[in-house]
C-alpha cells in the first residue's frame, strides 16, 4: 500500500480540510441570509423591534393587535436586554428597543441612541421565588437561608439585582449568598429547578407561569425590590420615526395592557420612582484573573480526562471494522454538530444529581451541576469531537504493516499498540489533545447549562465575557478577557499545526522513496 | 537435510480486486524459491504464511502444526507462529534506531554484534532507519528478522536494492546461516539469480497458480 497508493498518508488531513472548508462554505451560506432578513424586513417598512427575550410569548400578540389596527407589520429580535440594547448601538436600523429594566434605557439615552422623555413604561412584573412542583415548605423569604442551592439570574441582569435587593430587604443575603448559582437564561432557572437540582430559584412571574414542573413559592413585596417594569422607546436611528413613535404609544395602551394583563403581567405602575431604577444595588464585576485561571484549569481537566477515551475511541475508529462502526462514529462527532446548549441539556439529564448516575457520584462527592467538575465534563464532551478526529487521523496515518511487521516477531497486539502505533501517533496525539484544550478553553453553551455560571469554581472566561456583557459598565473589561481568549486559543492552535507537522516528519522514514 | 520431518503444506484460495491466488505446495524441502512476474500474488502468499493477511480461505500446515484451517476455523496468529518476514517494503520503525530495530523482537540476551557483522551494518547501528540507503536498509530488516530465531524465514525481495557483488555474498550468508540452523526459507523475487542461489525446489507463480520447474 505504502509504494502503490502514495495517497494514503495525506488522507486524513485531506478529509479534515474538506470538513473545515465544507464547514465554511454551509457557515457563510447559512450566515447571510439569517444577518440579511431583519434589515431588509425594516426596509420594506416593516418596524423592527429588539425586544427583551421575557417578552417573547405577548409581544407578537400585542403586534397581532396593533397590526389589526391598520399598524405596520412588525418583526422581533428577541434577546437578553442587554443584547439588545448594545444591538441598539451598534445596528441603527432598528426602530423600537424594548427593556425589562430602565437602567438600559438611560444607557442608551447616555450614547445618544434613545431621545430623553421618549420612553414609556408599558408593563411590570412580580418577583417571585419558586421550588419543584409538588416541593413544600418555602413561604417567605427568610426560608431561603436555609436551601442547600437556589438559582438567580446573572448579576448583572435586571433580574438578578432585583433579587438580589429583594434577599438583602429581608436580611437573608448573607445566608443565601454562598449557595447562589447563576444561569445563563431564565430557561435555564426553570429547568434546574423543574429537576430539583437546586432547591429553589428567584424568577418573574410571567416566567413561573410558563413552567408546570415548578410551583410558585411566594411573592416578594414590591417594596423589597426596585420596581420590576418594562419600557419601550423609539430608536434615533429609524427611518419611520413617526411610525416608531406610535408604536410604542399602543404598547403603552389600554389595548396593548389587556394582552400584557391575560399573560399575568401587571399594569404600569402609577408610584414610580426612576431615582430608585438607576441606583439599583451595585453591579457585581467578574474576576478577571480568576476567569483565566478557571479556563486554563478546566480545558486542561478536560484535555487531561479525555486523553484515554480519545485514544481508545481513534484507534478503534481508525483500525476496527465492526458492525455499527458508523453508529459510534456518529455518536463521537455529535457534539461537533449539536448545540452545545443541546449537549449540556443532554448531560444534564445523565449527570444530573437527581438522576441516578448524577445521584451516584454525588454521593461519592463529586457531585456534578455547579461544580468545577462539571465545567470540565462539559468541556470534555464538547471537546472529545476534535481530540478524536485529530488522534484517528493520526493512527491512521500510521501504515499497518508496521504493526503487522511487530507482530510477526513475536510481539502480542497490546505490546504493538504500546511499542509501535502509540510511539508513531504521538505527535497527532499530542496535536489533538492541543486542539481539544483550545475548544475546551472557548466551550461555553453546554458549560453554561450543565454547571452554571458559578464565580470562582465554573465561571470561565467565555462565561465571564457573557457576564459582563449584560453590564452597562462591563463593556469595557470584556476587551481584557476577550485579549486573553484570543491569545491562549491561537497559542494553541499554533501548537497544534507545529505538532502536526512533527507527525509529518515522524513518519517520513525511508530514504529515497 | 531433508532428515527431519519438515513438510509444509499450502492449500490455499484468494479473491481480492487484483488478486487472484489458488495455490497449492506440499514440500519437504527446506529452500524453496518463488519466482514470477510482479502482481502475480508472490507478495500476498509471503503474507499469508507470516498470518497477517487473514482473507484467504484454505489450509496451512507447517510441520506437525495447523497454522490456518477454515472449515474448522483453526489459526495461530502471527505473534504465535515465530516467522522471519522480511517484506519488500522493508518497514524499519522509523522512531528506532538501527540497534533497536535489531533488538525488536529478540530475546534480552540476543547479540547484535554477531548479526551486525555477518550484514555488514555494524556502522549504522547508531543511525536512523531514514539516514540509510535502500540496501542498507534491506540489510538491517534481514538482521532484525534472523536475530528473532524465526523457525521459518519468509524473503520478499530481499536483496532488490543491492549491487550483484554484495547480492552474491548476502545470499551466500542467508544460505549458510539457514542451513547451520536447519531454518526452512521461502523466497519470493522476480530475479531468477536469486531463486537459483538459494532455492533448492523452485516454483514458478503466475496468472495466481503455482508449477514448480526444473
Amino acid at each position: 500500500m505504502h509504494t502503490n497508493d502514495p495517497t494514503s498518508r495525506s488522507r486524513p488531513p485531506r478529509r479534515l480540510l474538506t470538513t473545515f472548508g465544507v464547514g465554511w462554505v454551509l457557515a457563510f451560506a447559512l450566515a447571510v441570509p439569517v444577518r440579511a432578513t431583519p434589515t431588509a424586513e425594516a426596509q420594506d417598512s416593516a418596524l423592527l423591534v429588539l425586544a427583551a427575550a421575557s417578552l417573547a410569548d405577548v409581544l407578537p400578540q400585542v403586534a397581532l393587535a396593533w397590526e389589526r389596527t391598520g399598524g405596520a407589520p412588525v418583526a422581533f429580535s428577541f434577546s437578553a436586554t442587554s443584547r439588545a440594547a448594545t444591538q441598539a448601538v451598534r445596528d441603527p436600523t432598528a426602530d423600537v428597543i424594548v427593556s425589562a429594566d430602565l437602567q438600559w434605557v438611560e444607557w442608551l439615552r447616555e450614547r445618544g441612541a434613545v431621545l430623553a422623555g421618549t420612553a414609556l413604561e408599558i408593563a411590570s412584573n412580580d418577583l417571585v421565588a419558586i421550588v419543584p412542583a409538588g416541593a413544600s415548605g418555602i413561604t417567605s423569604a427568610e426560608q431561603l437561608g436555609g436551601v442547600t442551592r437556589i438559582a438567580l439570574a446573572g448579576e448583572n441582569v435586571p433580574a438578578g439585582r432585583y433579587a438580589r435587593s429583594a434577599l438583602e430587604a429581608r436580611g437573608v443575603w448573607a445566608e443565601v449568598e454562598p449557595k447562589v448559582v447563576r444561569s445563563g437564561s431564565v430557561r435555564g432557572t426553570l429547568e434546574w429547578v423543574a429537576r430539583g437540582e437546586v432547591s429553589a430559584g428567584v424568577v418573574y412571574r410571567t416566567d413561573a407561569l410558563q413552567d408546570s414542573d415548578v410551583a410558585l413559592a411566594f411573592v416578594f413585596d414590591s417594596d423589597d425590590h426596585p420596581h420590576i417594569g418594562y419600557w419601550a422607546a423609539p430608536l434615533v436611528g429609524s427611518d419611520v420615526p413617526d411610525v416608531a413613535r406610535a408604536f410604542v404609544a399602543f404598547l403603552a395602551s389600554t389595548e396593548a395592557a389587556d394582552v400584557f394583563g391575560a399573560e399575568g403581567f401587571r399594569l404600569p405602575s402609577e408610584s414610580f420612582d426612576a431615582e430608585q431604577a438607576r441606583s439599583g444595588s451595585s453591579l457585581g464585576v467578574p474576576g478577571v484573573a480568576s476567569a483565566i485561571r478557571l479556563s486554563v484549569i478546566v480545558a486542561l481537566l478536560a484535555t487531561l480526562v479525555g486523553l484515554v477515551p480519545a485514544i481508545g475511541l481513534g484507534w478503534v475508529l481508525a483500525r476496527w471494522d465492526f458492525r455499527g462502526k458508523s453508529i459510534v462514529s456518529a455518536l463521537v462527532l455529535a457534539p461537533l454538530v449539536l448545540p452545545p446548549v443541546v449537549t449540556g441539556f443532554l448531560l444534564l439529564s445523565v449527570l444530573g444529581t437527581n438522576t441516578p448516575f448524577g445521584g451516584a457520584l454525588a454521593s461519592l462527592g463529586l457531585p456534578v451541576p455547579f461544580t468545577l467538575l462539571g465545567a470540565a465534563l462539559a468541556a470534555f464532551v464538547v471537546g472529545m469531537p476534535l481530540y478524536v478526529i485529530s488522534i484517528r487521523g493520526a493512527f491512521e496515518a500510521v501504515d499497518s504493516k508496521y504493526e503487522e511487521l511487530s507482530s510477526t516477531l513475536g510481539v502480542t497486539p497490546r505490546r504493538t499498540f504500546l511499542r509501535i502505533s502509540l510511539p508513531l501517533a504521538l505527535p497527532g496525539i499530542a496535536a489533538g489533545a492541543v486542539l481539544a484544550f483550545a475548544r475546551a478553553l472557548g466551550e461555553f453553551g453546554a458549560t453554561v447549562v450543565l454547571a452554571g455560571n458559578v464565580e470562582g469554581s465554573t465561571r470561565t472566561i467565555a462565561l465571564a465575557v457573557y457576564t459582563l456583557l449584560e453590564s452597562p459598565q462591563g463593556q469595557e473589561q470584556v476587551w481584557l478577557l476577550v485579549g486573553a481568549s484570543v491569545a491562549v486559543s491561537l497559542l494553541a492552535l499554533f501548537g497544534f499545526e507545529v505538532l502536526s507537522r512533527r507527525q509529518k516528519q515522524r513518519l517520513e522514514d525511508r530514504h529515497g522513496r | 537435510m531433508v532428515a527431519d520431518a519438515f513438510r509444509l503444506k499450502l492449500e490455499l484460495e484468494l479473491q481480492l480486486p487484483g488478486t487472484d491466488l489458488c495455490v497449492s505446495l506440499d514440500t519437504r524441502t527446506k529452500a524453496v524459491a518463488i519466482v514470477g512476474p510482479s502482481g502475480a500474488g508472490k507478495s500476498t502468499l509471503l503474507r499469508i504464511l507470516a498470518g497477517v493477511e487473514r482473507r484467504a480461505r484454505g489450509r496451512v500446515t507447517f510441520r506437525s502444526e495447523v497454522w490456518q484451517d477454515s472449515s474448522s476455523g483453526a489459526w495461530v496468529s502471527p505473534w504465535e507462529r515465530s516467522v522471519g518476514w522480511v517484506p519488500q517494503d522493508v518497514l524499519l520503525f522509523p522512531h528506532l534506531s538501527v540497534r533497536e530495530n535489531l533488538t525488536y523482537g529478540a530475546e534480552p540476551e540476543a547479540s547484535v554484534t554477531e548479526i551486525a557483522d555477518l550484514l555488514q551494518i555494524t556502522p549504522l547501528l547508531d543511525r536512523r532507519p531514514k539516514r540509510l540507503s535502500g540496501g542498507e536498509q534491506q540489510r538491517v530488516a534481514l538482521g532484525r528478522a534472523l536475530i528473532a530465531e524465526p523457525r521459518m524465514l519468509l524473503l520478499d525481495e530481499p536483496f532488490s536494492a543491492l549491487d550483484r557483488p554484495l547480492r552474491a555474498e548476502l545470499c551466500q550468508v542467508v544460505r549458510s546461516w539457514t542451513l547451520q540452523r536447519g531454518v526452512p526459507l521461502v523466497l519470493v523475487s522476480h530475479d531468477e539469480e536469486d531463486a537459483r542461489q538459494l532455492g533448492e525446489e523452485r516454483y514458478r507463480l503466475s496468472a495466481g497458480t503455482l508449477s514448480q520447474e526444473d
